[in-house]
């Protein structure tokens, strides 16, 4: 009776456990070019996000949730974008095209980020994933500190063998600044096409800020899509951003955008409707920098200065050893 | 000038004295003029050396 009842029992499990299984959503990642070969500040990646059901095929209807944060400090060197640091980057809704969403985005700093993934379907399904991923420093930036290290060293050996000895002549050390005056263009935006707007909100380096486009003709949001294709370019820089190409959304689109670095942006939203000419808004904003907090700025200037110091050191110990050698 | 220096102040300094006066006031140069070029925020010298302001990647910039 009891091995009945067990029975009995373990198939009832089984039989559960079975259709939860079926309903399970797999969510894969993927960057192109590869994640070990993204560089911050070189080109944007395009983020791939698959989801598929149990059986591996991916899914009709849904909409995924993403959110990717920026690398924590804790170096004992900040980046070079230190309010980035440990900040939300990005949030926002897209669909899902046969199981897939795809955008571009270009990583601001190094160091590893994280994607948080909620899968929504159509009949209530939900799954969530976080994904983890490292972004490497550029190596040409690796190269140019070295060659600076070495420089301030060599400058410090050279100050300490010029001190150690009775000066003979005068050390004149010219310190060039150039300075060259800045120009900041004007806070600019251009007019909105009358079928679209596109609105984004106060930006500063360090906090998202809300990037609103809404198709302004647009009346049934529930059935009809609309097919949005929205960059954002760093116009210092001359790089893209972040970019959606031809995402169906109901009429509008919303998402929380860090813009990482205090300069000019522009903003192109172009919003195609079944049976009407394409509408493309434009933007132009100024994002407000901040400066930099005193944290971050201490490792690298002891650094530098120790260097130096070290260099007087070694100078020091050079001249003396060649006295020592000459007096031989 | 040490020299000069010296007997206008009749100062006596031994030459390991006079190294660490003088390796000092080199450090403290160096140091305010590192940050006046790499870290402050005046928008003449901060423009002119934004780029290698990031090309250093451990220097913060805004």
């Amino acid at each position: 009776m009891i091995r009945i009842i067990s029975l009995a029992s373990f198939t009832a499990v089984f039989l559960l456990v079975v259709p939860a299984r079926a309903d399970e959503l797999n969510i894969y990642f993927k960057t192109t070019p590869n994640i070990e070969r993204l560089r911050p500040y070189a080109d944007p990646a395009t983020m791939s996000l698959l989801v598929t059901d149990a059986n591996g095929r991916p899914l009709t209807d849904g909409s995924v949730t993403i959110r990717l944060d920026a690398p924590r400090s804790g170096g004992f060197f900040s980046t070079d974008f230190p309010w980035v640091e440990g900040t939300r980057l990005q949030e926002m809704q897209l669909d899902l095209r046969r199981g897939r969403a795809n955008w571009k985005y270009l990583f601001p700093i190094r160091g590893q980020y994280r994607l948080a993934v909620n899968v929504s379907t159509a009949d209530g399904r939900k799954e969530s994933k976080q994904f983890t991923f490292n972004v490497r420093e550029n190596e040409k930036k690796w190269g140019t500190l070295a060659a600076f290290s070495t420089g301030l060293f060599f400058l410090g050996f050279i100050a300490g063998r010029v001190f150690t000895d009775v000066p003979k002549g005068i050390v004149i050390i010219v310190f060039a600044l150039l300075a060259a005056s800045g120009t900041r263009a004007d806070n600019n935006s251009s007019d909105n096409d009358a079928g679209a707007a596109l609105e984004v909100g106060p930006a500063m380096v360090g906090q998202p800020t809300l990037v609103h486009w809404r198709f302004k003709n647009h009346i049934d949001s529930a059935s009809s899509r609309v097919l949005l294709s929205l960059a954002i370019v760093h116009l210092e820089k001359a790089k893209t951003v972040f970019e959606v190409e031809r995402i169906p959304v109901p009429g509008e689109f919303a998402m929380n955008f860090q813009f990482t670095d205090g300069a000019e942006y522009r903003l192109v939203a172009v919003g195609e409707e079944a049976g009407s000419a394409p509408i493309r808004s434009e933007k132009i904003i100024s994002v407000s920098a901040l400066e930099p907090p005193t944290k971050a700025m201490i490792p690298a200037f002891g650094y530098f200065i120790g260097l130096i110091a070290l260099g007087l050191i070694a100078g020091r110990w050079s001249k003396r050893r060649d006295t020592v050698k000459r007096e031989e | 000038m040490e020299r000069i220096i010296n007997a206008w102040l009749n100062l006596v300094v031994s030459e390991q004295a006079s190294f660490f006066i003088k390796s000092g006031i080199f450090l403290f140069v160096c140091g305010a003029t590192l940050f006046f070029a790499l870290g402050a925020s005046y928008p003449a010298v901060h423009d002119t050396l934004h780029n290698v302001r990031h090309a250093l990647a451990v220097v913060p910039c805004h």
